[in-house]
């Protein structure tokens, strides 16, 4: 996992840890064993934490491939 | 505590106060990523990327950009028509979609197509978030919804924009004019969102209801999108006036699925954009190079957003004055838009030689509180002679006043418009046809020819 931003700078540690959170919701997403109550609010979840990373420069990524 | 930060006053404070050039360099890094993806996986963008023998690799400064062709709503259309329903400018599989809208279509024209992921519908309320903080909402308003929910985009972004600031939602879809009075009142709302032309007609049937918004509400904040009205002085006063509240403008496109411009609370005198997550570039409508502030130009739009629809370079039409973020104390580091959306460069009329626009004629008939709703007519006399008329819906109460009025109007709209001549008429009222969104007030019933002795043609 990436220890700076898209411009280079520095993570903070609140950026670290919602870094952390989603990749993990993203690893967990991509998963092809879930029951739909966990499949797809796990879906909703990666979908704010894509927001939040974006919003603070952590990643610009698609993430169509894992059907959010 | 989530209600701790209502009295920040940026929603993204990182990216909304960080130095221009880092700005700019967080534009060329999500337009790269955005490119590859493109090329990747939309066939639209692949061959026409091809054919201009580009490739994302060559983006090594914004302005690289200009190495990428054009792309235009009719190349939109066209593929959509040759792939229907969709085109092939998907970037994804249809089924990762939990939205269908559409374009209005009030241009007449057949309406553009538009899917959103969990993922897209997210980002499009963020871009919400963005604007509807700048104007003041907050997780204790009350906002209100005058908005038919339907295919049309509208304000559904808004809608879900106000739920993640933590605001009180009230969906008022499907219902009178009078009831929506009504509901406005009784629950309390602080903010109201609709069309200006909307705005305005809830006015008056309050005022027919014997409802004084200004006395008898709580709104404080009315904000306005869909049409250029928010933008347009006469028109804000108005409203200001009739609901005791401020009345800020927003703007956003179907296209890209959401808002991506917005007047903050110091209202500088234009909309600030979201350049973090949108690219705008102003360009010379005709000749296609880039026009600096200051300069009319016409608004071409990259959005980082939607990936499912990739949109990069699409040419809006729109009319622009971009001025520095200098122009506003609010401390946002974003271009501003002054006066909002003047107009559309496809909706310029040509009567005798005198370019006419609906708004400027707006502008004018809106400084006339007689005045309750207007048409402007553009017909031929005799097949030879371009004229126009402007029709007016007068308030009972005001009738006396119409002669002196209508001088007085026709006087105004000519001086504004290098003398042209304006016919001003009463019609009775009720017979104008309202509108809750995209109001269209403009009537052409010249036919295609051009009449005879005109020296030049209609753009």
């Amino acid at each position: 996992m990436t220890d700076v931003d898209l411009l280079g700078r520095p993570l903070a540690s609140v950026e670290q840890q919602v870094l952390e959170l989603y990749e993990k919701t993203k690893a967990l997403a991509a998963r092809d064993d879930l029951p739909p109550c966990l499949a797809r609010n796990l879906g909703r979840v990666l979908a704010c934490l894509w927001q939040v990373t974006n919003d603070l420069d952590l990643q610009f990524e698609q993430t169509y491939d894992l059907g959010v | 505590m989530i209600t701790a930060c209502s009295d920040i006053p940026y929603w993204n404070p990182k990216n909304e106060t960080m130095p221009r050039a880092a700005l700019r360099a967080l534009q060329l890094a999500k337009l790269g990523r955005l490119c590859e993806w493109a090329a990747a996986r939309s066939p639209f963008h692949r061959r026409r990327f091809a054919a201009a023998r580009f490739t994302p690799a060559q983006l090594r400064t914004l302005d690289d950009i200009r190495r990428i062709p054009i792309m235009t709503r009719e190349e939109w259309m066209e593929s959509q028509a040759e792939a229907p329903p969709y085109g092939d400018l998907l970037a994804a599989s249809p089924t990762n979609a939990i939205r269908y809208h559409i374009t209005s279509g009030s241009s007449g024209r057949t309406p553009i197509r538009v899917l959103d992921s969990t993922r897209d519908w997210e980002w499009g309320a963020e871009m919400w978030g963005y604007a509807l903080w700048a104007t003041g909402i907050r997780p204790t308003d009350v906002v209100y919804f005058a908005f038919g929910y339907g295919s049309f985009i509208g304000f559904w972004g808004a809608h879900y924009g106000c739920e993640k600031i933590g605001a009180l939602v009230i969906p008022g879809g499907a219902q009178s004019t009078a009831n929506r009075v009504r509901q406005i009142v009784e629950t309390g709302a602080t903010t109201v969102l609709t069309t200006p032309t909307y705005a305005l007609r809830l006015a008056q049937e309050a005022a027919e209801l014997g409802v004084d918004l200004a006395r008898q509400s709580r709104v404080d904040k009315l904000i306005v999108s869909g049409e250029p009205g928010g933008s347009i002085a006469s028109v804000k006063r108005r409203l200001e006036a009739a609901w005791g509240a401020r009345c800020l403008d927003v703007a956003g496109m179907t296209e890209i699925g959401t808002v991506v411009m917005y007047e903050c609370a110091e209202r500088p005198g234009g909309m600030h954009v979201i350049e973090d997550n949108v690219l705008e570039e102003t360009l010379h409508p005709e000749t296609g190079e880039p026009v600096g502030y200051e300069e009319r130009a016409e608004r071409v739009v990259t959005s980082f957003g939607r990936g499912f629809i990739p949109l990069i370079r699409y040419r809006t039409r729109d009319m622009v004055v971009k001025v520095p973020h200098t122009r506003c104390t609010c401390g946002r580091n974003t271009d501003i838009y002054a006066g909002g959306i003047l107009g559309r460069w496809d909706d310029m009329k040509l009567v005798r030689g005198t370019n006419v626009y609906q708004r400027s004629v707006e502008q004018i008939v809106r400084e006339y509180d007689a005045i309750d709703e207007f048409q402007i007519r553009l017909w031929r006399k005799d097949d030879l002679r371009d004229e126009i008329t402007v029709r007016v819906e007068v308030k009972a109460e005001r009738e006396p006043e119409w002669e002196g009025l209508r001088e007085s109007l026709a006087a105004a709209l000519g001086a504004a418009h290098e003398g042209l001549r304006f016919d001003v008429e009463a019609v009775p009222r009720g017979s104008l046809p309202r509108f809750e969104l995209k109001a269209k007030r403009l009537v052409d019933e010249r036919g295609a020819t051009a009449p005879r002795g005109s020296d030049r043609e209609e753009p």
